[in-house]
């Protein structure tokens, strides 16, 4: 584990956060690009329909995190290979870092990453709302390396997987009131 | 022998600070309060980084 208190590597365990936090940051970023790039697709809608259909994103997601609604995630169901890291370890956090950042090179098990996604295709708004998501999305992965990193203790991924059921439930409401808030 | 750093239980402060909950709070704050006074970027960057903290662990 890249931030885990065990670290024995030549290169300084902050130096390899800090370039694998690059990586989310810029693999989001790409991501978010792509999205606005899509979002010209949703133009042509009426504005009711497309904050409709965002906000029963919204809500559908708050449903699957609680159990309510079964929907199958389109993931792609790999883990990024540990050999990327075991030959340059600052070039492979990197590009561990930005394979995680694009969200598509991996695992993405919650809703919200979902909801966010086609939200940010539906709203259509300007570049810079819709580029700074991703690179937000990339700060918010950035946050767990970090959080894990600074708390020196194995006892943090513990304490991590207690509340994820509760996480990832009150990060779907709170998406949602956002978006209702926003929109409403 | 004491035992090495990184493996002694970590402190009050330290665990308050690193409290998984704790970004998860300061984002749906931000997400809000930004939504409520329509800042499209502020609201949008911190849902996406909701969005990105709801993969904690995931690899």
């Amino acid at each position: 584990m890249l931030f885990s208190p065990g670290w024995r590597a030549h290169v300084r365990q902050g130096e390899v956060l800090a370039v694998f936090s690059l990586g989310l940051l810029l693999g989001g970023t790409l991501s978010a690009t792509v999205l606005w790039l899509l979002s010209g697709f949703a133009a042509p809608l009426p504005r009711t329909a497309r904050v409709g259909a965002i906000l029963v994103l919204a809500v559908a997601g708050v449903a699957r995190e609680a159990g309510w609604i079964r929907v199958p995630l389109p993931q792609n169901a790999r883990q990024i290979p540990r050999e990327v890291l075991q030959r340059r370890i600052r070039l492979g956090s990197l590009q561990f870092g930005f394979e995680l950042g694009t969200g598509v090179r991996t695992y993405v098990s919650a809703s919200a990453p979902y909801v966010v996604a086609l939200g940010l295709v539906l709203a259509h708004q300007g570049p810079l709302a819709t580029i700074l998501t991703g690179t937000g999305f990339g700060v918010g992965r950035a946050v767990t390396a970090t959080a894990r990193y600074a708390s020196r203790n194995h006892e943090w991924d513990d304490r991590r997987i207690t509340r994820m059921p509760v996480l990832t439930n009150a990060i779907g409401v709170a998406v949602l009131i956002a978006l209702a808030v926003f929109y409403l | 022998m004491p035992a090495p750093a990184e493996t002694r239980p970590a402190g009050r402060l330290r665990r308050g600070l690193t409290e998984p909950l704790l970004p998860f709070a300061v984002l749906a704050l931000l997400a809000v309060a930004a939504a409520a006074s329509q800042r499209t970027v502020m609201c949008w960057a911190s849902v996406g980084a909701l969005a990105g903290y709801s993969l904690s662990g995931s690899v």
